[in-house]
């Protein structure tokens, strides 16, 4: 999904002099083409992530559409001050484009893990994020983006995604019902949709209708849109490769509180610890419970609960 | 503007910071005042504003020294007496540090330290971008330059051959909680910076003349850092080089004491 919305914001510069990408020494091979079709629409900041993101916030307001481009949390934790102070806080249409959601990058530790960026990207209340869940989503993200006159945060897994939708996603900033069903919804975005997909097929395979919906932008969230489409559910479970108290699942709880629906949530995510233990990727999400097996057995007994 | 036009700029400037101090209960009035010449001389002499498309950027990067901007704003024209009259007033526009929304001329958000001169750094890359003749003009403090967002800008920006970038450090060799030598030490301020590649001047940061010609003076494809030379609190005398007018608010006593230094 990196390379699809990378290469469709490259796309999208041919013929435009306003865009300019910014890497912080990462993306070994992403950029390759571009510095050499259009060498100056491509700056490499160096290993300086404060300065990277205070001259993107000055970039744009010379009337640069700027693409920040690094590893979340080298765009997002180590220079937190300057993207809240210097892009949001003066209200810049920097598109931020993090690498590595999750737990993306196991077994690299946990300085390159991204299970905290929703929590944090929640706390500028003028970034968009978006969360996409496959390449199409990501293609989509990547238009809204570039459209966008605000800041975008957009969060990006890496490459080899299951390909989730199988039509292009023309509205990237509503919740996208991926296929109906009666007793639950299971509600994800990002990389976990293949765990995501994989369990709703074991609980049908058990009789049960599960609803799956991607919920690609995360902030602002379209509640009424959601709220409309879960209509008379019994069960909603949240499912997020992110910390399960500050990603999706708290926002759910949050609009739970507001609009008093019928339904029960639990969600699936990560607890709340650092992760010192080593496994790849599918061997952590194994550890939290988030493989598709114990997904699917999670909500059997959630159900089964009522 | 002349050398005496200049002074009587950096007067009034000097004379609202106390003004605006007094009324706000605020502090960083000793930041403000050593600042009121670097202000008066870019304002006064150095900077264009026609057309204000195409201006020249000022970014005061030591934005706890916001009241000299606002002053050299009001004293300029480009803010409203109005709009000055609401700094940090309850449903005022003006707060205590900046808010490029705020008004006109806020040319950049600040109050953090290390970050206004990251952001100018941009704004002059962009300039040289976009094909424009604007310059970048950056005031930063001597302790803020403490800073690693600094450091790191410093690396970068003569890579780029940034020369329509200026910054101008305020060396007014107090920080907040004493001398910068004491604390975490710059020197040699001038071989750092020249090491960088860096085109460096030094120049005492309250002789208007010696200001214009250092921020006048050519650039040889390097962006440029102007050390000025200045004295914490400069103009009321029982202020200058005095720490606790880092903090110290002005008093009805205080503020009839400095005006009349001032008149």
């Amino acid at each position: 999904m990196r390379n699809r919305f990378i290469d469709t914001l490259i796309a999208a510069g041919e013929g435009r002099d306003d865009l300019i990408f910014l890497s912080g020494d990462a993306g070994l091979g992403v950029f390759d083409g571009l510095r050499r079709d259009a060498p100056g629409s491509f700056v490499n900041m160096g290993v300086a992530e404060q300065n990277m993101a205070g001259f993107a916030a000055g970039l744009a307001m010379t009337g640069h559409k700027v693409v920040m481009y690094n590893i979340i949390p080298f765009l997002l934790y180590r220079c937190y001050e300057q993207v809240r102070n210097d892009i949001c806080y003066q209200g810049l249409p920097v598109i931020m484009a993090g690498i590595g959601s999750g737990i993306t990058y196991a077994p690299q530790g946990m300085s390159h893990y991204s299970i905290e960026d929703l929590g944090i990207a929640a706390t500028m209340p003028n970034l968009a994020v978006i969360s996409p869940c496959d390449a199409t989503e990501a293609r989509a993200a990547a238009e809204y983006a570039l459209s966008a006159d605000q800041p975008v945060y957009v969060r990006l897994a890496k490459r080899g995604e299951q390909a989730i939708h199988t039509s292009a996603v023309t509205d990237i900033s509503t919740p996208l019902k991926i296929c109906s069903g009666s007793d639950c919804a299971l509600l994800f975005h990002g990389s976990i949709a293949e765990e995501v997909m994989a369990a709703a097929a074991l609980l049908e395979e058990d009789g049960i209708s599960v609803m799956l919906i991607s919920v690609p932008m995360v902030q602002p969230l379209n509640e009424d849109a959601l709220v409309d489409m879960l209509g008379p559910v019994r069960l909603v479970v949240t499912v997020e490769e992110h910390y399960e108290h500050s990603g999706l699942g708290s926002s759910l709880l949050w609009v739970k509180s507001e609009a008093d629906p019928g339904w029960r949530l639990k969600t699936a995510g990560i607890p709340r610890q650092f992760i010192h233990e080593v496994y790849d990727c599918k061997g952590l999400r194994r550890l939290f419970g988030l493989d598709a097996v114990q997904l699917a057995r999670k909500v059997k007994g959630w159900l089964a609960d009522e | 503007m002349s050398e005496l036009a200049t002074a009587e700029f950096a007067r009034m400037i000097r004379r609202e910071i106390v003004e605006l101090a007094h009324r706000s209960g605020g502090p960083h009035v000793g930041s403000a005042l050593s600042c009121a010449d670097i202000l008066a001389t870019l304002y006064g002499e150095i900077l264009r504003f026609d057309p204000w498309e195409e201006r020249d950027i000022f970014i005061l990067s030591k934005a706890h020294a916001a009241t000299a901007l606002y002053a050299a704003l009001a004293v300029k024209g480009i803010i409203t007496p109005e709009l000055l009259a609401g700094y940090c007033k309850n449903g005022g526009k003006l707060p205590a540090h900046l808010d490029r929304l705020s008004a006109p001329g806020i040319e950049c958000s600040a109050g953090s330290l290390g970050h206004g001169f990251n952001v100018g750094l941009g704004m002059a890359f962009g300039f040289k971008r976009k094909g424009s003749a604007q310059r970048v003009f950056a005031l930063v403090g001597d302790g803020e330059t403490q800073e690693g967002s600094i450091w790191e800008g410093a690396l970068f920006a003569p890579q780029h051959g940034l020369d329509n970038f200026t910054a101008i450090m305020d060396y007014n060799n107090l920080q907040g909680y004493g001398r910068p030598r004491e604390i975490c030490s710059f020197e040699p301020v001038i071989a750092k910076w020249e090491s960088f590649g860096w085109q460096v001047a030094a120049v005492d940061g309250h002789d208007h003349q010696a200001l214009a010609a250092a921020i006048a003076g050519p650039t040889a494809g390097k962006p440029r850092m102007i050390v000025a030379g200045t004295v914490k609190g400069k103009g009321v005398s029982f202020m200058e080089d005095q720490l606790i007018w880092h903090y110290y608010i002005v008093t009805d006593e205080i503020r009839e004491r400095a005006m009349q230094e001032l008149a």
